[in-house]
């Protein structure tokens, strides 16, 4: 009785702490964006269409060698802050960019440093499949050429290599000198994702890489992303907000040019902070 | 809710709506019917007559080897078919980079400039500018002040019909590229002037090439201004620097003749020519279709 | 939490239905428990049949309302607050069929003690006193889901200790009555099972109520000191 009566009030009083337990068989926890080293440091940066402000005091850090996504509305800015981080605003005379956007301490905004070699670094696949009108082994090699020069046994190499590396090898290897364009969309896709890293650039931007594939393509780019994140730092934006969750450690709400939230991609998808992000991802009206 | 969907259903084959549209259809198919037989029925004529006029010179050998004949001899266009060839190759040459060139800046670079603005429109002028005031001007500002009519006269005539014509074309073939493109190839760290060589003129190649056979086609049939530039020639002449011979001069001046014999030949440079703007025009269209 | 309405009204209704379903579960649970211990109380051998029978009602909630989350995941895939509704929903069901389960077990063992003849511990307090507790704690925890409130449910956690503290001073009696009568061992030993029974539900009622915090909340307070508990929600 006595004994009983001890037992069950040790059962009470050795209930665990909350944090002590909750680790055990649980999935290593990420740690927080903020703890990791950056790859990208963006510091309050600005963006404008003319006179349009689509990017508004964005400041946070993309970690190296994670996937990070950015998700929000069409319009929210996503991905024009995609495209400041290899300069492709430059391309049009009325957009600019303030702020900071740091890599390896360069501002990418300010710098003189040549927007090639920025952009050599900083590879991107679009959203639309865009092979070159050239063979499939041009299409890779055009890329490497730009700033290599090698033998044709080492560009072989290379081709196959990229051609490896983005899944698409055994598809690819008996066609290499047919036309880029006769490949299926989702081949096309990778072609496009193999042609980019053909140049081991450092940072990979995703922009909608999947919204024109069926989803057996997706999937596939989806496991390359995951892959890829072993060399490179990747960065998606994304209109569907399952693979956001499915591919990214980190993600990012936007909306209305403005940075809401950004966190660790499970905390985001489970237990968001703000209730803007919370109306986003469960589907409800804002 | 219900209660519209209970009401009788407008959709049937006696509405009135729908029988006056099928009415109305089937009066309009009958008129652009009509309109399209009328239409081929002067084209058919008109390519009939060629062919039954110029086809008995077609055959004869000698209109290719001989000279154009003096009245009641007989004789060939060979003098004429070598002149426009000449003339129109080399137009073609001179007018080709240009037009490519110019092309290229319009749809590469000079996006939002008032320069590209400016350029475009009188592009588009020129490209509707009758062809004898080209023959005017190329007459006044070069054949009158070297004092004598010449082949390459007629050629800068001829160039700067081209000109207009690949301009255009070049300019939307390129915008035609979908922008994408440029900014992947951007994305991989490629300048702009090896993007446009390696990969926009690449996507828009059959579409450029396209338009310079249309200029070719067009300019091979010009009578006016080769009239104020190169004149004509009754003897062979390979140069360039001396009045040349041309079909469509001699078919002018021949047609005008009272002479039966020159009226024959005229024929048969004219369904020459008919030929060859059509082959042109099947090549381009064959080479636009096999790049979809 | 976001508490605009979802673009999808279908999802809306959705979840609202399956939300509907649990409380009408709970409702019927509890009518199960009290109808038990007025069995054990009473030995009325028909109310005894109703609640074996019944049971098999609350059988069929459990098995339909899980039909209803697998239908919403596969269709929505539910994110934040949904998923965390979702998910504890699916938790709380398999709670309530074991509280079922557990009010089942009070009817038997009630009918076995009554065909054993009359016990005092039938008519004794302690173990009503528990019931009720037990009730309560159910009660309220399905009142704090319906209403997504996490200081009721807070309230739940506490009033566990006064169940457990109930079912030893029931056991300290039931021991007494044994020494005191070995005739009696068979029946009170029964009766240990329907105290048991009792602070089950008990159990169950605080995994519900910790499920509430959870959907609120998106903090997981299973297997944590009460302080903890309280700390966590002092937060913000």
């Amino acid at each position: 009785m006595e004994a009983a009566t001890s037992a069950i009030n040790s059962a009470a009083a050795s209930r665990p702490a909350i944090h002590t337990t909750m680790r055990e068989g649980r999935p290593a926890e990420t740690a927080a964006p903020s703890d990791l080293k950056a790859k990208l440091k963006i510091n309050k940066l600005n963006f404008y269409y003319g006179g349009f402000q689509a990017i508004k005091n964005v400041t946070m850090d993309i970690p190296e060698r994670k996937v990070t996504a950015f998700i929000g509305p069409s319009g929210c800015g996503k991905s024009t802050l995609l495209r400041t981080f290899n300069r492709m605003y430059a391309l049009y005379p009325d957009q600019r960019a303030e702020g900071e956007i740091l890599m390896d301490g360069e501002n990418l905004v300010t710098t003189k440093q040549d927007v090639s070699l920025i952009r050599a670094k900083i590879g991107m696949v679009f959203q639309k499949p865009t092979p070159f009108p050239m063979s499939i082994y041009d299409n890779i090699a055009f890329g490497v050429r730009l700033f290599e020069s090698m033998s044709k046994r080492e560009m072989d190499e290379r081709v196959e290599w990229a051609l490896g590396r983005a899944a698409i090898w055994n598809e690819v290897k008996d066609k290499l000198s047919q036309s880029g364009q006769s490949l299926s969309g989702g081949q096309q896709q990778r072609l496009c994702i193999a042609r980019g890293i053909a140049i081991k650039p450092e940072v990979l931007l995703l922009d909608e890489p999947c919204s024109a594939l069926d989803p057996i393509s997706t999937a596939k780019v989806e496991e390359l992303i995951h892959e890829l994140k072993t060399d490179y730092t990747v960065v998606i934006v994304t209109h569907n907000m399952q693979q956001a969750a499915r591919v990214s450690d980190f993600t990012a709400y936007m909306y209305l040019g403005e940075l809401i939230e950004y966190d660790v991609t499970d905390t985001i998808f489970i237990k968001p902070k703000k209730a803007a992000t919370e109306d986003y991802i469960t589907g409800r009206f804002g | 809710m219900s209660a519209v969907l209970n009401a009788q259903s407008a959709i049937h084959s006696g509405n009135r709506l729908y029988r006056s549209r099928k009415q109305l259809n089937f009066v309009l198919l009958a008129v652009s019917s009509l309109a399209l037989a009328f239409g081929l029925f002067w084209l058919v004529w008109i390519l009939g007559t060629l062919l039954y006029e110029g086809g008995t010179a077609l055959a004869r050998a000698t209109l290719y080897y001989q000279m154009t004949p003096p009245p009641g001899a007989d004789g060939g266009l060979a003098n004429a078919i070598v002149g426009s060839l000449l003339m129109v190759g080399a137009g073609t040459l001179i007018g080709t980079p240009v037009g490519i060139l110019a092309g290229t800046y319009l749809a590469e670079y000079g996006h939002r400039g008032w320069l590209a603005g400016a350029t475009r429109f009188l592009n588009d002028v020129l490209l509707s500018a009758p062809s004898i005031v080209m023959g005017l001007f190329v007459y006044s500002v070069y054949v009158a002040k070297v004092g004598h009519f010449s082949g390459w006269a007629g050629a800068i005539a001829l160039a700067l019909l081209v000109i207009p014509v690949v301009v255009r074309t070049t300019d939307d073939m390129l915008k035609l590229v979908p922008n994408t493109l440029r900014e992947a190839t951007m994305a991989l760290g490629c300048p702009a002037w090896k993007m446009v060589i390696s990969v926009t003129y690449r996507a828009a190649r059959t579409g450029i090439l396209t338009g310079i056979l249309l200029a070719i086609a067009r300019i091979s049939g010009e009578t006016a201004p080769l009239l104020f530039t190169a004149l004509n020639n009754q003897f062979w002449s390979s140069n360039m620097n001396a009045p040349m011979a041309n079909l469509p001069v001699v078919i002018f001046q021949f047609a005008m003749s009272p002479y039966e014999d020159w009226h024959r030949l005229a024929w048969g440079g004219a369904a020459l020519i008919t030929l060859a703007v059509l082959v042109l025009n099947i090549l381009a269209r064959a080479l636009f279709r096999k790049s979809d | 939490m976001g508490n605009a309405e979802h673009i999808s009204k279908q999802f809306e209704a959705d979840l609202d239905t399956t939300r509907t379903r649990v409380l009408q579960m709970g409702g019927l649970v509890e009518a199960q428990i009290l109808a038990a211990i007025q069995a054990f109380s009473t030995g009325d051998a028909a109310l005894v049949t109703q609640v074996i029978e019944n049971d098999a009602r609350v059988n069929g909630y459990e098995v339909a309302i899980d039909g209803a989350i697998n239908h919403i995941v596969v269709k929505r895939q539910p994110a934040a607050s949904d998923l965390r509704l979702i998910m504890a929903i699916s938790k709380i069901v398999t709670d309530l069929e074991r509280i079922g389960d557990e009010a089942e077990k009070i009817a038997r063992m009630s009918k076995r003690i009554h065909e054993q003849g009359a016990h005092p511990a039938q008519r004794f307090p302690a173990i009503r006193h528990a019931a009720q507790i037990a009730v309560k704690m159910l009660r309220q925890s399905l009142d704090s889901f319906a209403r997504l409130d996490v200081n009721s449910a807070a309230e739940v956690l506490k009033e566990d200790t006064a169940i457990d503290d109930e079912f030893r001073s029931v056991l300290r009696q039931l021991i007494t009555y044994m020494m005191e009568d070995p005739r009696t061992i068979s029946a009170s030993l029964e009766t240990v099972w329907v105290a048991k029974a009792i602070e089950r539900i008990g159990d169950h009622s605080k995994n519900i109520a910790e499920q509430v915090i959870y959907i609120v909340r998106g903090t997981d307070v299973r297997h944590t000191s009460f302080e903890d508990v309280e700390r966590e929600l002092s937060k913000e």
